[in-house]
């Protein structure tokens, strides 16, 4: 069914009395929500809601580019909301309520995430991400452009950095400090103020978090089926790097740090520099003092 | 009279030294941003470059051009040498130490006289070794890390973050060297400031050349090798005629 609501949602927005109706539509919401100043909204939960929508953002977004409006996900919404509207208790509880909205159109990712591992932690716990958690709310960009992936040091990073709620799961928050010593992260983050392509699309020269653990079918890493799984390493790698052998996945370190124990001749090689670049330079510099200083005394 | 001035450097010395000096600069702005791609000067210099992937292509080309310029170069020097038209005037001899130690000495002030340099000193073998064994290390790291699938279908995989652990830190050790050693010597120092021209011209004056290569000189002139206070002397002489 959602294959036919895109193409039937174009048609329809190609439609000029539609059209009209969505721009009117649009207006009359950001007549309030397009005003940075809006008042956030109070939840009971004591947290205060956002309630601000940049109108020139929407409109780069992707489903803004679609020429969706604001009721397609705000199903429902009338012009009188403000006054006695029943809000979630919490912007958590807010975020599981969007994941059903997102449902409605994209039905088959909706499937294959509630399986996933962050799925299933969205519905027992409400620990998982939910869909706004990772992709953003009006901001939300076709996944061709790259631009998420290029982020997924930050959007990943969000939650697993966070020791408290990692420590839950007994989940290292070394993740990201790992994937950014490594080569991939340094590539990742220098080609992310790059410049888009004919298409809109950044250039991508390195694997972001999702391209070996997975997207929306992400899984524990010592689940048979995760990507990142031992068995199943050197074919994620293959991804990317054609014709990698068994010895490859070595050349990453798995998220350690370089330890005697874990990668002792990476340890070794660091150490050796981190004695010898202070040796030398020091001494390079302390025979330049010593100069200088002779010079000064034969004046 | 002899002549005013020494020819130091051949045509072809000093083509190598330009082409080492462009090579050298533009690795380290194409490298140095992705040891420190946090910085904010590293995002400016990769616009500057054309973006990350022509940074890397530059990155990648440049290190070609460094690896066949060092071969290139032993090539020529070993033919030389097996020919005899070349001295193997570049290799550590004893006598670098004892200059290295007397040297040391003299700017501490327990020693009257700098030490008699033949054509090359301690200094210029230090830095000509250390450029040497640094392309090496940088050439097989960065192959390594250009070619990774191939490396690890013959050598186990750890090998490859060992390379970019060693390339990022002897690239990051280069350029500390270079800027703080090499610039100070062949610009900064007070026997040279502003700048030595010697590896542009290839020409230094004959009286520059008694006080810094007085063995050389000798040797080439067919005098025997001056006494360390005659050495001294005629500098000093030199000196006070300056400041007449």
């Amino acid at each position: 069914m959602n294959r036919l609501a895109f193409p039937l949602l174009l048609v329809l927005a190609s439609t000029p009395a539609w059209a009209a109706d969505s721009a009117k539509e649009q207006e009359e919401c950001l007549g309030c929500h397009g005003d940075p100043k809006v008042d956030p909204g109070d939840l009971k939960g004591g947290e205060k809601l956002p309630l601000f929508v940049d109108k020139e953002l929407f409109a780069r977004s992707v489903h803004g580019q679609q020429g969706l409006t604001c009721t397609d996900c705000h199903q429902g919404k009338k012009p009188d909301h403000a006054t006695g509207e029943a809000l979630p208790f919490t912007r958590r509880e807010l975020s599981r309520d969007h994941a059903k909205v997102c449902a409605s159109c994209h039905e088959e990712v909706a499937t294959v995430f509630a399986k996933s591992v962050h799925g299933r932690q969205l519905e027992a716990t409400g620990d998982g991400p939910a869909c706004t958690d990772c992709h953003g709310v009006h901001t939300i960009t076709r996944p061709s452009e790259n631009e998420l992936v290029l982020r997924t040091p930050d959007v990943c990073g969000k939650c697993h950095t966070n020791e408290t709620l990692m420590k839950k799961y007994g989940i290292s928050t070394r993740v990201v400090r790992t994937y950014l010593a490594d080569f991939h992260g340094m590539a990742t983050t220098l080609s992310r103020g790059g410049k888009k392509g004919e298409k809109g699309e950044k250039v991508r020269l390195a694997a972001g978090c999702t391209d070996c653990h997975g997207y929306h079918d992400i899984q524990r890493t010592d689940d048979p089926s995760s990507r990142v799984i031992a068995a199943n390493l050197q074919k994620t790698c293959q991804r990317c790097h054609t014709g990698a052998t068994a010895n490859f996945p070595a050349a990453w370190l798995s998220h350690w740090e370089p330890t005697p124990e874990k990668a002792p001749l990476v340890w070794g090689v660091t150490l050796f520099y981190k004695l010898l670049i202070p040796f030398m330079v020091g001494g390079l510099g302390l025979q330049i003092v010593l100069h200088l200083w002779r010079t000064l005394v034969n004046r | 009279m002899s002549a005013p001035y020494i020819v130091r450097f051949s045509l072809k010395q000093r083509v190598e030294h330009l082409l080492t000096m462009v090579i050298f600069a533009l690795l380290c702005l194409t490298g140095l941003p992705q040891k420190f791609f946090t910085a904010g000067w590293a995002q400016t210099l990769v616009h500057l470059f054309g973006g990350f992937d022509s940074m890397r292509w530059i990155h990648r080309g440049c290190g070609i051009l460094l690896a066949l310029s060092t071969v290139l170069h032993f090539s020529t020097a070993i033919t030389g040498m097996l020919s005899r038209k070349v001295a193997f005037s570049m290799v550590p001899t004893r006598k670098d130490f004892r200059d290295l130690v007397q040297q040391l000495r003299y700017y501490l002030g327990s020693e009257p006289h700098q030490p008699l340099y033949d054509r090359f000193t301690y200094k210029e073998k230090f830095e000509y070794w250390g450029l040497v064994a640094g392309n090496v290390i940088m050439v097989g790291t960065g192959l390594v890390l250009f070619f990774p699938v191939i490396v690890a279908r013959l050598l186990p995989g750890q090998l490859i973050p060992v390379a970019k652990v060693a390339h990022s830190n002897e690239g990051l050790m280069a350029f500390l060297v270079i800027t703080l050693w090499h610039i100070f010597n062949a610009h900064l120092s007070p026997d040279v400031f502003p700048f030595d021209t010697a590896m542009f011209t290839g020409k230094v004056s004959r009286e520059r050349y008694a006080h810094e290569h007085p063995l050389e000189l000798a040797r080439l002139e067919g005098r025997p090798p001056p006494t360390p206070g005659e050495a001294h002397d005629a500098h000093q002489d030199e000196a006070d005629q300056g400041v007449a």
